[in-house]
């Protein structure tokens, strides 16, 4: 009924030690750095998910796009707005629609936070590439959202 | 009994509604199961870090809607596979590999040849998303009989307060339970790469 093995006790203890045995020391850093992850749990009802709808890194048919000032470009997306960011070299363009004034703020697992405007177009600029892991939360007069984390 | 019930569901919904113990339990139980399947792609350690905090945090948006504890082991999966593949493909692609960050020793492990690593890999997602979900006192003595060096029955018993005596027929339990996984049973259905853990395709039309 199982995999071939699997239904002798023994063999399978050998295999689930095995699997416990190559991930340990891993496992243990990687469950370190999940424990204060709780802390960014989203307790503001009106501040809504903006979810990764689009990454252009993850497209199938992508050509080699280096050194044609092509960024990477994400796609937020929640009900009241979507953020759409392009990843260059050195810095975060971004664009809330639909267009309109906002404050984005940068947030990142430590707590640091990084405010910029968008104007009227709805155009912002991070003048970095964070390093780790980041969300924009993005307060607007269409809505309050928060994008999903990512990377950049 | 409460032996035949997992965990897993109010785990969920306790770290949901932010409790820390409940939270702190979820990550230790799924670590070894998110380990597995990050270090696949042979990232330096530096980047395995940020990979596994993104897929917490991510865990943490979408605690409210995994209430299914089947959802947890394929969304977990999903999630740090493309996470892991988001990394390799931007970050090469944007910002060339810094050679001054070391660190490939860590997750690069694996030296087998390729199939058998995937087929392996699926397995070993199996039984650790299997492990994952037991009831605490089958998961515990199960990691302890998996201890190296191993432990002796009686050191097992002095930390599961399980008499000598009782520790083989507890085995014999905690091993059927794990069989009756529902991702040990997916995995018996044959190695599909796309979910060992549970043939729900839970968020796999997101990419959030």
């Amino acid at each position: 009924m199982t995999q071939p093995g699997w239904d002798d006790d023994e063999r399978l203890l050998e295999d689930l030690a095995r699997a416990v045995r190559d991930t340990a020391p891993l496992a243990g850093r990687i469950a370190d750095h999940g424990e204060a992850a709780l802390s960014w749990r989203t307790i503001d009802e009106e501040l809504l998910l903006a979810s990764l709808t689009f990454d252009s890194s993850l497209e199938q048919v992508r050509e080699t796009r280096a050194g044609t000032g092509e960024g990477r470009v994400l796609v937020f997306t929640s009900p009241p707005l979507s953020v759409e960011i392009e990843v260059l070299a050195d810095q975060v363009v971004g664009q809330i629609l639909p267009p309109g004034e906002g404050e984005i703020v940068v947030e990142t697992p430590d707590g640091a936070q990084r405010r910029v405007s968008a104007g009227e177009s709805g155009f912002f600029v991070l003048p970095e590439v964070p390093e780790g892991p980041v969300r924009l939360r993005c307060d607007t007069s269409t809505g309050r959202v928060v994008t999903s984390w990512v990377r950049l | 009994m409460d032996d035949d019930v997992s965990p897993i569901a109010s785990l969920v919904a306790a770290a949901a509604g932010g409790e820390q113990d409940a939270w702190r339990e979820l990550v230790e139980r799924y670590a070894p199961l998110l380990a597995t399947v990050i270090r696949r792609f042979r990232l330096t350690s530096s980047e395995v870090e940020d990979v596994a905090q993104t897929v917490w945090l991510r865990l943490v948006e979408h605690l409210g809607s995994l209430r299914e504890p089947q959802a947890v082991p394929c969304w977990i999966i999903t999630t740090g596979r493309r996470e892991s593949i988001r990394y390799l493909t931007a970050q090469r692609w944007v910002r060339p590999n810094d050679p001054l960050d070391g660190g490939y020793e860590s997750a690069a492990a694996d030296e087998h040849d390729p199939d058998e690593d995937l087929f392996r890999v699926a397995r070993h997602e199996a039984l650790l998303a299997g492990l994952a979900e037991l009831p605490a006192r089958q998961r515990d003595l199960l990691l302890l009989l998996v201890e190296d060096p191993p432990l002796s029955y009686a050191e097992i018993s002095d930390r599961t307060g399980i008499p000598v005596g009782s520790i083989g027929p507890t085995r014999a339990r905690a091993l059927e339970r794990l069989r009756r996984t529902p991702s040990i049973r997916a995995c018996a259905a044959g190695p599909e790469p796309e979910g060992p853990a549970g043939g729900g395709r839970h968020d796999a039309a997101r990419l959030g």
